[in-house]
């Protein structure tokens, strides 16, 4: 056991209700930015957020297009794999389910792809029946690019590096293809519930 | 690093790669896979993202992603490394 | 060759000396510490009662051969670790600690070269420790050093950077100023504002001199002053960089 530095604490903590923190998690205050590369700031102009691959019928939208579509505000709590949770975060945003509609997806997994080169990979399921967003405002402010901005995918109830920042489409495929940090260690799924953190979890 | 989006440099995670190498990586040599860019670890960028990932200083192409697990450390390298062999 | 090359060992704090309202010398008391290279870090690891861990990297401020080993911690507004490295920890505290570590940012006394350091902020510390190795070896290499700090009172080992630019000392180091916050004080002669082209030209040891570059602090401050090194004609290849990410270590 690793000597204890007296009075330590790290990052600001809260307390959370029992059932409310995934195991192996602490609650924090605080947003810390994590990412695999830096920063892109595309022009708005010439932005567009596409749903391709295994559908019947690939659909794009242009930014104005994407902000005019009916949109949601949740409120959600979020879980980052480093260990950190954060309580009550809200988001503006256009349900994923919304964007597939008409597309008539045949493939059963999805590869989020991004501003920047990231990737991430999620079963369909996974982004339908109300479990997904395409977000661009976090707590009623336009979305900060080093939180994903101009828009993430929003995924909460897995680990948060499933909520590609940057994202830019949606790419279906009868294959499931490992993405970024699933390739590099990480485990293809994410639940922080059965802290599914790493390969072998 | 504080919290911050900003990157550091190769030079942060030079007792990780002394740990995962056995030997002293900060003065290592790279050549870009991408822009031929021949230059030391120290200089890349690093970012902390779920793991830590290193960026060519040129074009910014990946150059190693090194994730910390429990027992193990998961390394991905890419372009041409060169590491100094050791005597000991 | 041993598997465990560079091990994590209990330090404890010896001594704290502040530096500036913000920073704090931590004289640390390593067991079995194997000496280091000026311009090396070592990584610290702070463990809470919970089991929390977090870990970050600190340059030796002090010189090599020193009996102790010294950090220079800044504190950062609601950072993690450096408001407890600065206002809980007293003597006779601990944390983990493994090093020396590194290769490429590090100066060797022994190659006859000029050199030439940029430091912003608590940046300097590193390169403190090559001047005060540079002292102690007696190396009489051309020596220059820009600083760029916020004001006055933010000038890490003030009093020891005026001894040790002194005139009447054996080849002083050059020692430049720029003060970026505050109108700086009546009479100031340094620099004011941010590193620039000029301050660099001014300070010397241009690319024909072939002089070692070594330039440390904030991730933007250090970009940007090795950019300016490289416009100025400086080979990348000789000049060094250790980022501290976005406002410090």
């Amino acid at each position: 056991m690793a000597r204890i530095s007296r009075g330590f604490r790290g990052r600001r903590r809260q307390d959370a209700e029992p059932g409310r923190l995934p195991p192996g998690q602490y609650v924090t205050p605080d947003f810390p930015v994590l990412s695999a590369g830096p920063t892109p700031h595309p022009p708005l102009q010439g932005w567009s957020f596409t749903i391709g691959g295994a559908v019947g019928e690939g659909r794009s939208w242009s930014w104005e297009e994407l902000l005019a579509l009916p949109a949601e505000i949740v409120t959600v709590d979020i879980h980052c794999v480093t260990k950190w949770s954060k309580f009550d975060t809200t988001w503006k945003g256009v349900p994923v389910d919304r964007l597939l509609e008409g597309t008539e997806p045949w493939g059963e997994y999805v590869v989020a792809w991004c501003d920047g080169g990231y990737t991430t990979n999620l079963p369909l399921a996974d982004v339908t029946g109300g479990k997904a967003w395409v977000a661009y405002e976090y707590e009623g402010e336009p979305l900060d690019p080093e939180h994903g901005g101009p828009a993430r995918l929003l995924v909460p109830h897995l680990y948060f590096w499933k909520s590609a920042k940057w994202v830019r489409g949606l790419n279906l495929s009868p294959e499931d293809k490992p993405g970024f940090w699933e390739n590099y260690g990480y485990h293809n799924y994410g639940d922080p519930w059965k802290e599914q953190r790493y390969w072998g979890d | 690093m504080e919290s911050g989006s900003l990157h550091t440099d190769g030079n942060e995670i030079g007792g990780v790669l002394a740990e995962v190498f056995a030997v002293e990586m900060t003065a290592a040599g790279r050549v870009c896979q991408s822009c031929g860019l021949d230059s030391q670890v120290g200089a890349h960028r690093l970012y902390h993202g779920a793991g830590f990932v290193l960026r060519c200083p040129g074009c910014g192409e990946l150059a190693a992603v090194i994730a910390a697990l429990p027992g193990r450390n998961v390394i991905s390298l890419h372009g041409t490394w060169s590491i100094a062999r050791t005597s000991e | 060759m041993g598997r465990q090359r560079l091990p994590w060992r209990e330090v404890a704090i010896r001594e704290i000396r502040p530096e500036t309202p913000s920073a704090k010398t931590l004289v640390l008391d390593v067991p079995g510490w194997p000496g280091h290279a000026a311009g090396q870090h070592v990584d610290i690891r702070l463990t809470a009662e919970d089991g929390y861990q977090a870990q970050r990297s600190y340059s030796i401020a002090s010189a090599p051969g020193e009996p102790d080993v010294e950090l220079t911690v800044e504190r950062i507004d609601d950072g993690e670790v450096s408001p407890y490295l600065t206002e809980e920890v007293g003597p006779g505290d601990g944390f983990e600690l493994r090093g020396p570590i590194g290769g490429y940012f590090v100066w060797d006394p022994a190659r006859d070269e000029p050199v030439l350091l940029v430091g912003g902020g608590s940046g300097l510390a590193p390169l403190m420790a090559m001047l005060r190795h540079r002292r102690a070896t007696g190396t009489a290499v051309d020596a220059r050093l820009l600083l760029s700090a916020r004001t006055l009172e933010d000038v890490l080992y003030r009093d020891e950077l005026e001894e040790l630019a002194a005139d009447g000392e054996t080849a002083p180091p050059v020692v430049r100023i720029t003060l970026t916050r505050e109108d700086p004080p009546p009479g100031w002669s340094g620099f004011r504002g941010r590193i620039d082209r000029d301050m660099l030209t001014e300070l010397g040891l241009p690319p024909t001199e072939r002089p070692r570059a070594y330039v440390c602090g904030p991730t933007p401050f250090v970009e940007e002053a090795a950019r300016l090194l490289v416009e100025l004609g400086h080979e990348p290849a000789r000049v060094h960089t250790e980022r501290f990410g976005p406002t410090g270590g």
